[in-house]
């Protein structure tokens, strides 16, 4: 199989998760639960984990580490942490469903930022003239998950200082494959899936905390702390992880994360990007087909959208699927950002890369879309 | 044996403190806080000490911002808090 859907989950992992989380299910418990050796090996893998990506991302403490379920879960705790009901946001127009429904749950006011595809410069004017003292919160996925439309986060989490207004950050597309750094951004939450560009298995997510940002659970329960206290402890990471810990998932995201930053956020991003831009160059030369693809790609990483003139976006994943290539089509959860980029009607398929890519998989791709998409 | 408990408010930070003393090299165990201890809290984690490594001890927690919630001298008459 060509995997080409990282955007979703990455598929090809480093051996190494695999076999720690074959290793978790026979020596890890829980942590927090006992003091016998299997608890206390699992709060230790537990707290490696949490160091490992409070060094990644530049967080204070490793406390200020949280583990979720998955990005949506953690995002949900970042949007009802600082969003009353009935509150106001202020959000880009390239969100995942992840960020517009629980903000829809909550009846909030939402204003949305939005700029063209990739004019960061218009996105960043946007936010400018949105963010006024006395909005609750600004959410902004970092990268769009169908675009790869890296937005100018430094530039908006500026605007969110200056105003006053506290920044839920939407990490899931560039956790690991961008630079991220919570004290010089000053942003409230990073939110992040663990099994995307961390390359740790499924269930496995991160919240990130900022310093002394009020946080509310979204789950009471069991924590190993207080026992005796019928309300959540109020410090982390404890307040926001009730419940039994995914100790085989946490160990594999441990080396999914060690993996990472062995080989360079920087040098991820680098060669998917190269092969991102290969792809939109040999998609730009087939006829009928639309790429959404910056020349450069300064403003976009590793994942781009197309769609063809002549066939429905599904029935083209579909007919790749059948070659043995996965990609997504349709809206991608994100009815939001094909709006911005005039895409909703018809959807793309988006093709988005990880560090186990090669370019024998690109032309191979290229060679099936050209079958594919050729006249009849 | 005599020895102290420092008691931690969770176990991500009894960790911390295990770890941070281990780098120094202090050697002190984590275990969980008798329930005589953790009266009116419950289940808490805590890292044992000798005597004589106390003092470096707390010295290197506060140096590295990882603090004991509350610190017991343990004696041949039990437990008896002491000021952290």
């Amino acid at each position: 199989m060509i995997y080409l859907d990282s955007a979703a989950t990455s598929f090809q992992k480093p051996a190494s998760v695999g076999r720690a989380m074959t290793w978790a299910m026979g020596a890890l418990s829980s942590p927090g639960r006992g003091g016998y050796q299997a608890a206390m090996r699992a709060a230790d893998t537990a707290l490696s984990c949490r160091t490992e990506l409070q060094e990644l991302f530049h967080v204070p403490e490793p406390e200020q580490v949280v583990f979720t379920l998955n990005a949506t879960h953690a995002l949900n705790i970042a949007i009802k942490s600082l969003v009353p009901q009935g509150g106001r946001a202020v959000i880009s127009g390239y969100e995942h469903n992840a960020v517009t429904r629980p903000l829809k749950a909550l009846g909030a006011e939402v204003t949305v930022a939005r700029g063209s595809l990739f004019h960061p410069d218009e996105v960043l004017e946007a936010f400018q003239k949105a963010v006024k003292p006395g909005v609750d919160a600004v959410v902004c996925a970092h990268v769009s998950n169908v675009f790869g439309f890296a937005q100018p986060l430094d530039g908006i989490a500026a605007i969110c200082r200056e105003q006053g207004v506290p920044l839920i950050v939407d990490a899931s597309q560039s956790a690991g494959i961008l630079p991220l750094d919570l004290q010089a951004l000053g942003a409230a939450f990073l939110a992040m899936p663990g099994h995307k560009g961390l390359y740790g298995p499924q269930g496995t997510g991160v919240l990130i905390c900022g310093t002394d940002v009020p946080v509310h659970p979204l789950l009471e329960g069991g924590t190993g702390s207080l026992s005796q206290q019928q309300e959540m402890p109020d410090f982390l990471p404890d307040r926001l992880e009730a419940g039994t810990h995914n100790m085989p998932g946490i160990a594999g995201l441990l080396e999914g994360v060690r993996f990472v930053r062995k080989r360079g956020v920087s040098n991820i991003c680098t060669a998917e990007r190269r092969l991102a831009a290969l792809t939109a160059e040999g998609l730009r030369r087939l006829p009928d087909l639309e790429v959404f693809a910056e020349p450069d790609l300064y403003a976009q990483t590793g994942v781009l959208s197309f769609r063809s003139r002549g066939m429905d976006a599904e029935a083209l994943g579909a007919a790749l699927a059948e070659r043995n290539i996965a990609v997504r089509a349709g809206l991608h959860c994100a009815p939001l950002a094909h709006e911005s980029a005039g895409t909703l009607k018809t959807g793309t398929v988006r093709l988005s890369f990880s560090a186990f890519n090669t370019r024998e998989e690109v032309f191979r791709l290229l060679d099936a879309v050209k079958a594919i998409t050729k006249p009849k | 044996m005599e020895h102290y408990l420092l008691i931690a408010q969770s176990v991500t930070l009894a960790q911390r403190m295990e770890r941070t003393l281990s780098r120094a090299g202090i050697r002190g165990g984590m275990l969980r806080t008798p329930m005589e201890l953790s009266e009116g809290k419950g289940c808490t984690y805590a890292v044992q000490l000798e005597p004589s490594a106390l003092r470096d001890g707390l010295n290197v927690l506060s140096g590295a911002g990882v603090r004991p919630v509350q610190i017991f001298y343990a004696g041949p008459n039990g437990y008896r808090e002491v000021a952290v």
